[in-house]
């Protein structure tokens, strides 16, 4: 079964018992997980010039319409960024420690009630949780890290409409949480040219070589199908620009000081890869995105909200 | 102090020692842990004799005097406390002993010439080290096979049991018990340490410390040294009431209570007979002290004397033997032309960690005790079976197929008891090159599939694996040799099959790839403002 005709479900089984307090407490669940799936906030995206990440996540937030608006209380968030890599946060090759560990404080102010944190990390996942600064910035804000290099917390999806990825093994996490918050890293990516929200995404499968042997780009299109994520906060604070997606120094890295808030998947990404000084309709996937009305790369049509801190 | 209390101290101590080598083996492991269980390392006497000679002189590689002074004042300590393999046999023995008839003999005296065959092994085994073979060391050494049963036997087990407690937490939604990943052990090796520890058990459910008074050449060697040190255990002979208890509890089956002889080649100071003789009928005898009466015979040295020409022939047959095993080759797979992986790749000979200096000096000072595959994070090396020929029987290779080497990792450099594996800091590791990555253009996915690809070079921690513009928009893997360091991270990741399209050649002697430029820091951007 799927989300959607879960959700269908859950709603008609909720109507049809509607007394039963199971009955009542899924028609509530889904009625909210409904709502956030076309929720927007207040501007389709808000991009932050500054120094401090933290101040701009803040300030990104406010505008858009706080982190209440896709977080109720007592529900469980799943926050995913880039671990990728066994480096440490000086290399800018995972995102930023500081920023996840202020979106987790946020998703608990919002009355989340658990919020984790994970990535199906390509070097050895200890050491890239430990490393990147990820788990002790993530534990201490009081999320927990999941592991999500091992098949068992992995499940069998189908995904109805792709082209080339029509099933996937996809983390628990994904399938199961109420709220599903992407948090990239804009990077140079020498297989797919940029990674930002979309290309985070293969964190969340378990065979990422069959993404590589039957079109990647394709493959990167088609997971969106199955769950867009409902935010993205994108860290472009500092951008690989060179030797991506984990780099060999810090002199692979230009000071971009950007952040990018949205809702939708493929405006995000557009926006991303013009700051990185890339045209979007050239990024393969995104081009692919746009024609499966995934979402659109027009920003001139968006409601923008850009901030100077 | 009476010597009854021996043994309980003796119990205490070696159960410690082996509970910090088995957490060791089994990659349990902070800060102190990894302290004591180096100085525990140091202590081996096989290792610690390797090492000498692999990093010359180093005074972490003394360790073995200090074995070797011990035995030649009290004996073999050693086989009683510091080996582990000692009291995984001892354990087994009592466990055993619970589950048999209880037998009021539970050991008895064995008279026999066990020597010549003892001493032969040694001998076989010392001299084909000399000759540049580390075989029989490899297959009869107490620390290395105790390593290869903790690792392919044991670590697998608790893995699993880790693992199904750390998914039953989960399912109830608790995250603190982290799941390990699993090893994936080449099942030619798992057969050969079956063998070993069926063998050590038996032997040792059976007959005590049989292995170590016949196969063991640790055991050898200090046996030869205890023959002629200070404390020996001694019959009191007025006190003896022939009860032979002793004999009876003697796990070396050295003590002959007829004779009211012990020999002390074969004693492993377990110290059993002390607790359990009732008339203080033994005694700890000071040979250097020369104006006591002797009351026994020494039983030592025949045997020595005796073996010189068995130990010759012995070696000798061996040595042919040795020659004449060949190399096992890959067999190919047949699969259809015009598909990604169609080329058969992979490196000729095995891959050897990074510190190892090369195929030969790890060949040369490898003991294949598996610490550094139950250490290694990523799980790339594991054991190898006839890769490197009979020389290198068992010994540890990197395998690019189940993993990578990690960029930054030192771990088995860090516990390699022989300098196997050399001790490197981190800018050494980044340039050891330990084999080149090849690219087949021919069997890559960029070229036959027409699509982007690019996992290689996305995993490359160097960049010596980059994508160049190919045909339109598309990108193709190029390797920069001069960078490259052969970590496999790129093989890895290739997702071409039944063969990968790039893969890494060893580099028979490593050599030293081109270091990465200065760290220079971020750069500032140009643009102030949003481009959109």
């Amino acid at each position: 079964m799927d989300r959607r005709n879960f959700l269908k479900n859950g709603i008609m089984f909720g109507a049809a018992t509607g007394f039963g307090a199971a009955g009542l407490a899924n028609a509530t669940f889904d009625m909210t997980s409904f709502r956030q799936q076309s929720l927007k906030g207040n501007y389709d995206l808000v991009a932050v010039r500054g120094e401090d990440v933290v101040a701009m996540f803040e300030k990104a937030m406010q505008e858009m319409g706080g982190m209440s608006l896709w977080v109720k209380p007592g529900q469980t968030v799943v926050v995913k960024p880039n671990i990728g890599w066994d480096v440490t946060p000086e290399r800018a090759a995972n995102t930023s420690p500081e920023l996840v560990a202020a979106i987790v404080k946020q998703c608990f102010e919002a009355g989340a009630e658990k919020v984790n944190v994970f990535d199906h990390t390509c070097d050895n996942w200890e050491r890239c949780y430990t490393n990147s600064g990820m788990k002790k910035a993530v534990e201490d804000a009081g999320g927990r890290m999941i592991p999500g290099n091992f098949e068992q917390n992995y499940r069998a999806i189908t995904i109805p409409g792709a082209v080339k990825l029509k099933e996937a093994k996809v983390h628990e996490q994904i399938i199961d949480s109420d709220v599903f918050i992407n948090v990239p890293v804009l990077k140079h990516h020498g297989s797919t040219s940029l990674t930002i929200a979309m290309k985070n995404l293969m964190g969340v499968v378990y065979d990422r070589r069959f993404w590589h042997r039957n079109d990647l780009h394709q493959c990167i299109a088609d997971f969106c199908l199955y769950r867009k994520p409902d935010l993205n906060i994108v860290d472009a604070m500092l951008v690989m620009t060179q030797n991506g997606p984990k780099g060999t120094s810090t002199a692979d890295l230009v000071k971009k000081n950007s952040l990018l808030v949205s809702s939708d998947i493929v405006a995000v990404d557009a926006a991303s890869a013009m700051i990185f000084g890339s045209k979007p309709k050239e990024i393969a996937y995104l081009a692919n995105a746009e024609k499966m009305n995934i979402g659109t790369l027009d920003l001139s049509q968006m409601n923008i909200k850009r901030l100077y801190l | 102090m009476s010597l009854k209390k021996l043994k309980y101290i003796r119990i205490v101590i070696s159960l410690l020692i082996f509970s910090f080598l088995l957490l060791f083996f089994l990659n349990v492991h902070n800060g102190w842990l990894d302290g004591v269980s180096t100085v525990l390392l140091r202590l081996q006497l096989f290792p610690s004799l390797i090492r000498f000679f692999a990093v010359a002189f180093s005074v972490s590689s003394l360790g073995f005097l200090v074995v070797i002074l011990l035995t030649f004042l009290f004996g073999r300590i050693y086989c009683s406390s510091l080996c582990p393999l000692g009291t995984l046999q001892d354990i087994i023995s009592n466990i055993s002993r619970r589950f048999r008839k209880k037998l009021k003999r539970r050991f008895v005296y064995n008279p026999s010439k066990k020597s010549i065959l003892r001493y032969s092994v040694l001998a076989a085994a010392v001299l084909l080290w000399f000759f540049g073979s580390l075989f029989l060391i490899n297959l009869l050494d107490p620390f290395s096979n105790f390593g290869k049963i903790t690792v392919t036997l044991f670590q697998p087990v608790f893995s699993w049991l880790n693992n199904s407690l750390s998914f039953f937490m989960q399912s109830r939604d608790i995250y603190t018990l982290s799941p390990m990943l699993a090893q994936s052990l080449p099942i030619d090796a798992v057969a050969v340490s079956v063998g070993i520890f069926a063998t050590v058990f038996i032997m040792s459910a059976f007959r005590g410390r049989f292995f170590c008074n016949t196969l063991c050449p640790a055991g050898s060697i200090l046996g030869l040294v205890s023959t002629r040190s200070v404390f020996q255990i001694r019959f009191r002979e007025e006190a003896c009431t022939m009860c032979r208890k002793c004999e009876f509890a003697c796990k070396g089956e050295c003590i002959d209570s007829i004779n009211k002889t012990v020999d002390a080649s074969r004693c492993v100071s377990c110290f059993n007979c002390f607790t359990v003789c009732k008339q203080e009928g033994l005694y700890f005898h000071n040979t250097m002290a020369k104006t006591k009466k002797t009351t026994t015979i020494p039983l030592q040295n025949i045997a020595v004397e005796n073996s010189q020409a068995e130990k010759r022939n012995f070696l000798l047959t061996l040595a042919a033997g040795a020659l004449s095993i060949p190399l096992l080759n890959k067999v190919s797979i047949a699969v259809p032309a015009e598909s990604p992986g169609i080329v058969p790749t992979g490196t000729k000979a095995p891959v050897t960690p990074p510190g190892s200096l090369g195929n030969e000096h790890f060949n040369n000072n490898c003991i294949a005790c598996y610490l550094c595959v139950g250490a290694c994070p990523t799980n790339v090396i594991v054991p190898s079976f006839f890769d490197y020929g009979l020389k290198g029987f068992m010994q540890p290779k990197l395998d690019y197929t189940k993993s990578f080497c990690n960029y930054d990792c030192l771990r088995c450099s860090e516990v390699c008891p022989t300098g196997a594996i050399t001790k490197i800091d981190k800018e050494t590791k980044h340039t050891a090159q330990v084999g080149i990555a090849k690219f087949v253009k021919k069997s890559c996915i960029v070229t036959v599939e027409g699509t982007d690809c690019g996992a290689c070079s996305e995993h490359c921690p160097t960049k010596a694996v980059a994508m160049i513009p190919f045909r339109g928009n598309l990108r193709l893997p190029e390797v920069t040799e001069e960078l490259c360091i052969g970590c496999g991270a790129c093989e890895f990741a290739c997702p071409t099959e039944p063969y990968k399209a790039i893969f890494v050649e060893s580099n028979f002697e490593h050599k030293t790839a081109q270091a990465l430029g200065e760290d220079e820091g971020p750069r500032e951007s140009e643009e102030e403002e949003f481009p959109f």
